[in-house]
C-alpha cells in the first residue's frame, strides 16, 4: 500500500513537470524545426526564422514595447517607492486604509481596467492619448501594486534604529532617506522594478485597447499574428523574447535585485 | 533598542509635516484616480445609462439577461474557471508537498522548472499549447502516425483546450501558495501518525488534507479569479468556438463599439469573481472558527 502511495507520488511529480515543461520545449523545437508545418519528427534543425527577426516588421514592436517597458519601470518605480515610503515609513494615520486602495487595482481583472480606460478616454475626447502615453499610464497602473507591496515590505524589513541614529547625529530628512533607507530597500525596489518591467513587457489584456493600429506592442503583434497562422517565426519571437527577458532579470540582478533580497534583505 | 526609541520624540506634527505625505503620494494617487479609479466609476455609470439619450436605465442589464449568446458565455466562464481551479489544484498539490518536506537537492531544480512558465509570458505558453493541440499539431501528428486514429482530434478550439492552457497558466500560483500552507504544517503530526502505525493513505487523508485545507481554499480561489479574467489564452486556445466574458467583452469594444453592453458585460465578470472569493473566504473563516471551537472544547 505505502509503495502503491510511494510510486504514484512521483510518477504525479514526473507528470505534473511533464505538462509544464511540454509547451516551452515544443516552443523552443517549433523554433528550430525547418518547416512551417510543426511535427514532432523533424529532420533537420535550422535558425532561419530567427534571421528573419532581423527586419522592421519585429524589431519596431520590440522597439515600442522595450520603450514602455522602461518607462513603466522607472516610473513606477520612483512614484510607488515614494508611497510606500509615506504610507509603511512615515506612518500617516489611516495607513492601512492609504494601503488598501493604493493596492486594490489588483482586485480588477486587467481586461475590465482595460475597457474602463479606454472608455475614459474616448468620453473625454482624449483619443490623441492612445498609444505611448496610455500603454504607459495604463502599465503603470498595473505595476504600481506590485512595486509599492514590495518597497512596503522591503521598508518593514529595514531596522528603525538606523534611521534614528541618524537623526541623532542632525542628519535631515531627505539625508536619512538618500544615505540610509534607500541602500537598505533597494533589493526590494528593484524587484518592484524588475516585476514592472515584465508585466508591461508581457502585457495583452490593457495593451489590446490601447495600441494604435500599425503601431502595436509585440505581444499585441504577435497574437494578431496568431489567429492566422501557427507560422515558426512566431515561435523564434517568442524564444528570443523569453531570453531577452531573462537578460533583463540578470540586468536588475547585477544593480543588486533579487540574490541581495535572498541572502537577508537589508542586513 | 526600545530605551532609545522612548528617548527620542516621537514624529512631531508640525504643520510642515503634513505636506510631505500629501507630496509623496499624490503622483501615484493621482495616477489610480485618472487611470483607475475615475474610467471604474465612469464604466460602471455607463452601464446603467442608455447610450443614445443618455437618461437611466436599465435596457442595457436586460439585454444580458434576455440574450442567450452572452448569458451562455457567462455560465461558460464560471463552469471553465471551476475547471481550472480544480484541476490547477489537483496537479499542483504533489509538486507543493515536494517542494515544501524534500531537503534533496532536486528541489531548487524543481522550484525552477515549476516556476520557468512564469517568465515565458502567456504567449509563448498559448502558442506552444496550439502547437501541440492543433488539428495538424503535435499530439494529432504523433496518433496519426501510430496509426491510433484515422482523422484529427478537434483538441483546440474548445473547453478542453482552453481549461488545459489555462491550467498550464495559473499552476505556478498554485504551486506558490500550496507551498508556503503545506510548510506551515508541523512535520511532526505526519511522523507521529506514521509511527502510530498509519499507513501513507491515512496520513494523506486524515492529516495532511484535513490541515491544509485553508490552502487549499486559497489556491482554489486564485486559479479561480485568474482563470476568470484571462484573456489572451481564451481567445487564442478557445478562438471564436468557445467565447468567454473577457474575449466577449473586447469584441463588443473593439468591434461593435457598444460601450454600455461592453460595461455590463465587465461588470457580470466583476460580480462572479466578487461572489466566488466572498464564498470562498467566507467559508475558510468558518471552517477556521469551527477547528477553534473544537481545539478550544
Amino acid at each position: 500500500m505505502n509503495r502503491l502511495i510511494s510510486f504514484s507520488f512521483w510518477f504525479s511529480l514526473v507528470l505534473v513537470l511533464a505538462f509544464i515543461t511540454l509547451p516551452l520545449l515544443v516552443v523552443v523545437a517549433a523554433s528550430l524545426s525547418p518547416t512551417a508545418d510543426v511535427t514532432f519528427r523533424p529532420s533537420a534543425w535550422t535558425l532561419r526564422w530567427y534571421q528573419d527577426l532581423i527586419s522592421q516588421r519585429w524589431l519596431a514592436p520590440f522597439a515600442l514595447s522595450v520603450k514602455i517597458a522602461i518607462a513603466v519601470s522607472l516610473i513606477s518605480g520612483i512614484i510607488g517607492t515614494l508611497a510606500a515610503y509615506i504610507v509603511a515609513f512615515e506612518r500617516i494615520p489611516g495607513g492601512s486604509a492609504v494601503m488598501a486602495a493604493l493596492l486594490s487595482p489588483l482586485s480588477v481583472p486587467q481586461i475590465v481596467k482595460g475597457v474602463a480606460i479606454v472608455l475614459f478616454l474616448s468620453v473625454l475626447g482624449l483619443q490623441p492619448l492612445l498609444g505611448t502615453p496610455s500603454l504607459i499610464a495604463a502599465h503603470c497602473v498595473l505595476a504600481l501594486p506590485f512595486v509599492i507591496r514590495m518597497a512596503a515590505t522591503a521598508i518593514a524589513n529595514f531596522d528603525g534604529n538606523l534611521d534614528r541614529a541618524g537623526q541623532v547625529l542632525g542628519a535631515s530628512r531627505w539625508q536619512r532617506a538618500q544615505y540610509i533607507l534607500l541602500p537598505a530597500i533597494k533589493p526590494g525596489v528593484l524587484s518592484g522594478m524588475t516585476f514592472a518591467f515584465i508585466i508591461s513587457f508581457n502585457n495583452i489584456p490593457l495593451s489590446v485597447f490601447l495600441v494604435r493600429p500599425g503601431d502595436t506592442t509585440l505581444p499585441i503583434t504577435v497574437i494578431n499574428y496568431l489567429e492566422y497562422s501557427l507560422d515558426p517565426v512566431l515561435a523564434a519571437v517568442n524564444v528570443a523574447s523569453m531570453i531577452f527577458i531573462l537578460f533583463v532579470i540578470l540586468a536588475f540582478e547585477k544593480f543588486g535585485g533579487f540574490s541581495a533580497q535572498l541572502h537577508g534583505g537589508s542586513k | 533598542m526600545t530605551i532609545l526609541a522612548l528617548d527620542l520624540p516621537g514624529p512631531r506634527r508640525s504643520p510642515r509635516q503634513g505636506l510631505v505625505p500629501a507630496f509623496g503620494l499624490s503622483p501615484a494617487g493621482l495616477m489610480l484616480v485618472f487611470f483607475f479609479a475615475l474610467p471604474m466609476g465612469m464604466m460602471i455609470g455607463t452601464s446603467f445609462h442608455d447610450p443614445s439619450s443618455g437618461a437611466l436605465s436599465f435596457q442595457a442589464y436586460e439585454r444580458f439577461l434576455n440574450d442567450g449568446l452572452t448569458l451562455k458565455g457567462f455560465w461558460r466562464t464560471a463552469i471553465m474557471s471551476c475547471l481550472v481551479a480544480v484541476a490547477a489544484t489537483a496537479l499542483a498539490y504533489p509538486l507543493a508537498y515536494f517542494l515544501a518536506r524534500s531537503k534533496s537537492r532536486f528541489r531548487i531544480i524543481v522550484f525552477a522548472l515549476a516556476l520557468a512558465p512564469e517568465l515565458a509570458g502567456v504567449v509563448l505558453r498559448t502558442y506552444g499549447w496550439l502547437i501541440i493541440l492543433e488539428d495538424r499539431g503535435f499530439i494529432n501528428d504523433i496518433f496519426l502516425h501510430w496509426g491510433l486514429i484515422d482523422e484529427p482530434l478537434r483538441l483546440s478550439k474548445n473547453l478542453f483546450a482552453v481549461v488545459v492552457g489555462l491550467t498550464h497558466v495559473v499552476l505556478p500560483f498554485a504551486i506558490l501558495s500550496l507551498t508556503t500552507s503545506i510548510q506551515g504544517i508541523d512535520e511532526n503530526l505526519e511522523r507521529a501518525a506514521q509511527m502510530l502505525g498509519a499507513n501513507r493513505l491515512s496520513v494523506i487523508r486524515m492529516i495532511l488534507v484535513p490541515l491544509s485545507v485553508p490552502g487549499i481554499v486559497s489556491a482554489l480561489l486564485l486559479s479561480f479569479t485568474m482563470a476568470a479574467s484571462a484573456y489572451a489564452t481564451p481567445a487564442l486556445l478557445g478562438g471564436a468556438g468557445f467565447k468567454v466574458l473577457a474575449t466577449m467583452i473586447s469584441e463588443q469594444v473593439l468591434f461593435y463599439v457598444d460601450w454600455s453592453f461592453a460595461a455590463v458585460m465587465a461588470n457580470a465578470l466583476l460580480v462572479l469573481m466578487l461572489v466566488v472569493s466572498y464564498a470562498g473566504l467566507n467559508f475558510e473563516t468558518r471552517l477556521r472558527d469551527r477547528r477553534g471551537v473544537k481545539r478550544g472544547g
